[in-house]
């Protein structure tokens, strides 16, 4: 294993050094940095070319500028980009814009992606298999920036049109009415009548849901309070219960009840702790809440089940963790009205760019508001992660289905069946389990590639990420930058490939890593 | 799944009756009091005058946060702000051109130290070689260390003509500048204020708050006239390490030290968001300039590099005022936006085909035998046929209309449409034998000259290969420049091609093998010399190899004091030589085009910097 590890690992020394050589040459041969400068009318023409030429060294040739850039990156120099910013400090400000607008995204793609992966699976040439499969392809093979465009056109700029008088019409109740119907019954399935009633309660119940809210101008102050927070509580209770035990299992069912009933009683007590988070924002507190409500459920799902007690007290945990996330949901809602009618916002609460609203962020400055900067953030967010969400879970719904369907093939899921294990048991135990691990590849990749950025993602929306570093230094020939940003991504691609290897072996009996002797 | 829909229908129809009771109807919208300005590139400093900070954002920023003796219109007049203070040539004795610099009584920095001559100093210390190597803070020319105080402002004019030290007057309120000879671009060299008492308590007092006693302030101030009179080495190396290295900061909040934000401009930096926006609010007690309108209290610089992006911020009223140079795509989609009002106009690039005549002025490689080479009858001819045939008119038709639908074809080299003598100059220069008729009586005539040389030229005959070196692949715009000039060029038997080299273009500009060129030349400023290197035998910018001693004495005539009749007639006079000799023509100014949200009243876009935010005061809603 550790002969394994060093061949690998120095055979990634030299991919990354002969592609930085590669790059670097290839770059430095490619454009001209003096291009603006050479064409420029200044008096001052000739000083700013030698002060832009000794900043850059441009008189040492490329394969020798090459090896003293090499040592720089070993003492921990960088460089410096044409603009005269440590490439270092450029670098580690990027980061963290990229992984808060990438990681979310990656999550989310790859959790829907699956999740509709294993349902389209199970209902395997279903018309519902057919369409998700269709949809998610439209997406896949949709560009990014046209993507971007219409999700701001419709979502931001005709979303906060519509919130001036914001009222579900007739033909849009019945268009969403129409959708949710065909939807719920595509996934649930079964006979024609089964399907019938699945589709007219879901299309029915969505209309009047809609209807109620837009008659009540719900979407106007839109606000959860603790009847929401409950009511869609008890609904995901509902759904983890059936997911992870079954609702026959009844210690795990009681303590989803049990965790609904506890936010409804820690509801207003956590008002108050709130209130104090507003102004006193701590990161560590909010973690430490969910941690506590994990343990929480999982404690409650110890003591209400007498034996078996792993599953119920998972139940527990997630139950806990979904409720306590409805609400702070809740909590972030409560600063919707203020913000919208705030001066900086203007009833316009969907932004199609930016990271954060301008002038609130010098509002926070001095009037710290924990909870509306949060709702800023999300709002800012919400865009950018749809795009990047909508334009990638195809890869994993199309992995996971083919998976999950050959693995259903296999002798052991018949054995399995055979002697006598519940359906749910089978697939989610058995079957989906063992059809994630391909799967391992592919998400290292994807979380390797969350530092690399993406490049059009972030200009669209203008965020100041990696992707965005990558194509302003190779616009301005700009080499130190490109090879900083270059680095970083190149080796993490090289590492993810070698973590995604270990991660199969680690996982998959059958594989084991050596030196193929 | 049924239940849970059940359940959830329930709770979601309690809540929305329970939530009646408790609507409050949404506010009107507030009257708008703040401007959000795009600008397509982040702030990177709040110092736009190093060599590398000199950016747009950067010193737009810096223009709305500080207030000098001048500062263009958008017709590219210089205007003299006489608020602030006045400046003119004065008679000194033992100088040869003086110029005296007097700011009006009463200016005040925003923490309220009064602005007197003293201010203007800094400027000298950031622009003469001179005293920055006579003070010990280093050679401005030397190429391998950066001065004390990293200045871009070394190098000019103003360097290598400055006599000596600014002359302060006895109550400190005016300066007074001698030149070694007459300077034509006097009124652009001059000095403006700086706020040196917060870069003595920043640089030696090491402060990080404001000073709240006005006594101490203007100690602080007489501190560095103290520093900049005796030449005090440390002092001013711990002031040129602020100066130079503290203003390069992205993020400004209550943790920044304000001292970095004393202005007299009417707007002061508030907060920044690293690579997303500054935030300016008014200066109380700013009366530097012209008055604020008083309608805008914050002015935002929101950056958006994406065009379409910026468009579409705009439809959202995220931004106010978009300026950029789309597609004519992008053009009809800002037209469709309600609300918004678009004005077309030109930035300050034009576009220009130069021809070469011989080997370049600036280290040309070989020397260069090609068609056009020399001043010979058949060169001047064939350079004729090239210029008359190159589709001028076409190109602005097809490439530049679409998004400014008044731009018209560049006839001069030296001025631009709607400057002060461009009319005459067309008029008495002869170029009308490069605009008269259509492009096909145009190449009729090309193909006249060239038969004359090449008796079996006609369209497709190619007579004779000229070698266009022209911008990066990646401008769509240039390549369409490029294949609609091939094709109107084949017309009349001239091949055109472009054997490589257009990936760094702008290193191959001095090569022989390139028999033409065009790329845009960007002037940021009004200046009488400033095309003087592109015709100069010896010019820095001469890559064509032009050498006439007829346009040499015309431009050496620009380096000395011309009334406005006489520089008319000079720039005729050049355009005239450059047309008879059939050197270069102009073609267009690079289409820019500023949208705004149609409340907000006085948007004045300018092709100069500060471009848009030139009149900032005038905004109003």
């Amino acid at each position: 294993m550790l002969t394994y590890l060093a061949r690998r690992i120095s055979q990634l020394i030299v991919i990354l050094l002969g592609s930085s050589f590669l790059v670097f040459n290839l770059e430095a041969i490619a454009g001209d940095p003096l291009e603006e400068l050479k064409t420029s009318s200044d008096p001052r023409k000739a000083q700013m070319i030698i002060d832009l030429t000794r900043k850059l060294d441009l008189n040492t040739p490329p394969p020798i500028r090459y090896f003293k850039w090499l040592g720089g990156i070993f003492t921990g120099h960088w460089g410096v980009t044409r603009d005269g910013q440590s490439v270092v400090a450029e670098i580690s400000q990027a980061i963290p814009t990229t992984v808060r607008l990438v990681l979310a995204a990656t999550i989310i793609a790859i959790l829907v992606g699956i999740a509709i992966g294993v349902v389209t699976a199970l209902r395997q040439y279903s018309r519902f298999d057919y369409a998700v499969t269709f949809i998610s392809f439209l997406f896949f093979s949709l560009p990014i920036f046209w993507v971007a465009v219409l999700l701001k056109q419709f979502f931001s700029i005709g979303f906060n049109d519509w919130l001036a008088d914001p009222q579900v019409t007739t033909p849009w109740l019945i268009f969403f009415g129409l959708l949710a119907g065909v939807f719920w019954a595509g996934v649930i399935g079964g006979d024609l009548k089964r399907v019938l009633t699945i589709g007219s309660v879901a299309g029915v119940s969505t209309v009047a849901i809609l209807w109620a809210l837009s008659v009540t101008k719900w979407f106007g102050s839109p606000t959860l309070g603790i009847f929401f927070v409950l009511g869609m509580g008890a609904g995901l209770a509902l759904l983890t219960t059936v997911a992870s035990t079954g609702l026959g299992n009844k210690p795990s069912r009681n303590t989803a009840i049990a965790m609904v009933v506890l936010g409804g009683v820690l509801y207003y007590p956590l008002q108050a702790l709130f209130a104090f988070l507003k102004t006193n924002y701590n990161g560590w507190i909010v973690v430490g809440l969910a941690f506590g409500a994990i343990g929480v459920g999982a404690l409650t799902g110890f003591f209400f089940a007498k034996e078996d007690r792993k599953p119920v007290m998972r139940t527990g945990a997630i139950v806990a963790f979904l409720v306590g996330l409805l609400i702070l949901l809740d909590r972030v809602m409560q600063e919707w009205s203020p913000y919208v009618n705030s001066d900086f916002v203007s009833n316009r609460p969907i932004p199609t760019l930016g990271q954060s609203n301008d002038e609130l962020v010098a509002q926070l400055d001095s009037h710290p508001n924990f909870w509306m900067g949060t709702l800023d953030s999300l709002l800012h967010i919400i865009l950018p992660t749809i795009a990047l969400t909508l334009i990638s879970f195809a890869g994993y719904v199309r992995y996971t289905r083919g998976n999950l369907l050959e693995v259903l093939n296999q002798d052991y899921i018949r054995t399995a069946r055979a002697k006598g294990l519940s359906e749910r048991t089978v697939i989610m135990r058995h079957a989906f389990r063992n059809s994630l691990i391909p799967l391992t590849t592919l998400m290292a990749w994807d979380f390797a590639g969350i530092l690399g950025g993406a490049i059009i993602t972030e200009s669209v929306f203008s965020w100041v990420g990696m992707g965005t570093l990558f194509r302003r230094a190779i616009v301005a020939f700009d080499l130190n930058l490109l090879m900083g940003v270059f680095l970083i991504t190149s080796t993490l691609a090289v590492l993810a490939n070698l973590a995604s290897d270990l991660l199969y072996s680690a996982l998959d009996p059958r594989i084991r890593v050596g030196n193929g002797n | 799944m049924k239940a849970s829909r059940v359940i959830r229908a329930l709770a979601i129809a309690a809540t929305g009756a329970l939530s009646l009771s408790g609507l409050v109807a949404p506010a009107d919208a507030a009257t708008r009091s703040t401007v959000v300005v795009h600008e397509s590139n982040a702030l990177t400093s709040f110092n736009g005058g190093t060599p590398d900070t000199n950016l747009v954002t950067n010193t737009d920023v810096g223009y709305l946060t500080g207030m000098g003796f001048n500062y263009y219109d958008n017709k590219r007049n210089l205007i003299h702000n006489t608020t602030f203070g006045t400046y003119g040539t004065v008679k000194v004795s033992g100088c040869v051109f003086a110029v005296k610099y007097t700011v009006a009584k009463g200016r005040v920095w925003s923490d309220g130290t009064p602005i007197d001559g003293v201010d203007l100093l800094l400027s000298h210390v950031l622009a003469s070689s001179k005293y920055s190597k006579d003070a010990g803070l280093g050679d401005p020319g030397n190429a391998n260390v950066n001065p004390k105080f990293y200045s871009g402002g070394y190098g000019g004019p103003y360097d290598s003509h400055i006599v000596g030290n600014p002359t302060l007057s006895s109550d400190h309120m005016s300066v007074t500048l001698c030149y070694d000879a007459f300077q034509p671009d006097w009124e652009i060299m001059g000095p403006g204020p700086a706020p040196v008492h917060t870069l003595e308590e920043m640089g030696v007092q090491h402060k990080s708050a404001l000073v709240t006693s006005s006594a101490d302030r203007l100690a602080d101030k007489a501190a560095f006239l103290a520093d900049f009179n005796s030449q005090n080495t440390a002092h001013l190396t711990a002031m040129g390490d602020v100066w130079s290295n503290d203003y390069n900061i992205t993020t400004v909040n209550n943790n920044t030290n304000p001292l970095l934000f004393v202005g007299n401009g009417g707007f002061l930096v508030d907060s920044a968001v690293s690579g997303q926006s500054v935030t300016l609010t008014k200066n109380a007690r700013y009366n530097s300039g012209p008055a604020l309108s008083g309608k805008v209290n914050t002015v935002i610089f929101k950056f958006i590099g994406d065009s379409t992006a910026a468009a579409q911020a705009l439809a959202n009223k995220e931004i106010d005022i978009y300026s950029g140079q789309p597609t004519a795509d992008g053009v009809a989609a800002l037209q469709a936006l309600k609300g918004v009002k678009i004005i077309g106009g030109t930035s300050a690039c034009f576009e220009h085909l130069d021809v070469r005549i011989g080997k370049s002025a600036n280290d040309g490689d070989t020397a260069y035998t090609g068609p056009f080479a020399g001043m010979t009858q058949r060169a001047k001819d064939l350079r004729t046929a090239f210029l008359l045939a190159y589709p001028r008119q076409e190109i602005v038709d097809t490439l530049v209309k679409p998004v400014n639908s008044n731009a018209v074809v560049v006839n001069s080299a030296f001025l631009l449409p709607g400057q002060a003598g461009y009319d005459a100059s067309v008029k008495g220069s002869g170029v009308s034998k490069f605009t008269a008729g259509t492009q096909t009586t145009r190449a009729a005539a090309a193909l006249k000259l060239i038969k004359k040389y090449y008796p079996k030229a006609k369209a497709g005959s190619n007579s004779f290969t000229v070698n266009l070196l022209w911008g990066a692949p990646s401008n769509t715009r240039r390549a369409n420049e490029f294949a609609i000039a091939q094709y109107e060029l084949g017309q009349v038997g001239i091949n055109l091609t472009n054997s490589g080299g257009t990936s760094g273009w702008s290193g191959h500009l001095d090569e022989s093998k390139y028999d033409a060129q065009f790329y845009a030349w960007c002037p940021s400023t009004v200046s009488q010399t400033g095309t003087n290197a592109n015709f100069q035998h010896d010019g820095s910018n001469n890559h064509i190899g032009y050498n006439s001693s007829a346009m040499d004495k015309i431009l050496k005539k620009l380096e000395a004091f011309q009334t406005p009749a006489q520089l008319a007639a000079d720039y005729t006079a050049a355009d005239k030589l450059l047309v008879s000799d059939a050197v270069t023509l102009s073609i267009f100014q690079h289409p820019a085009v500023t949208a705004y949200n149609s409340a907000l009243k006085n948007v004045k876009p300018a092709p100069l910097t500060p471009n848009t935010v030139w009149n900032y005061w005038e905004w109003s809603y």
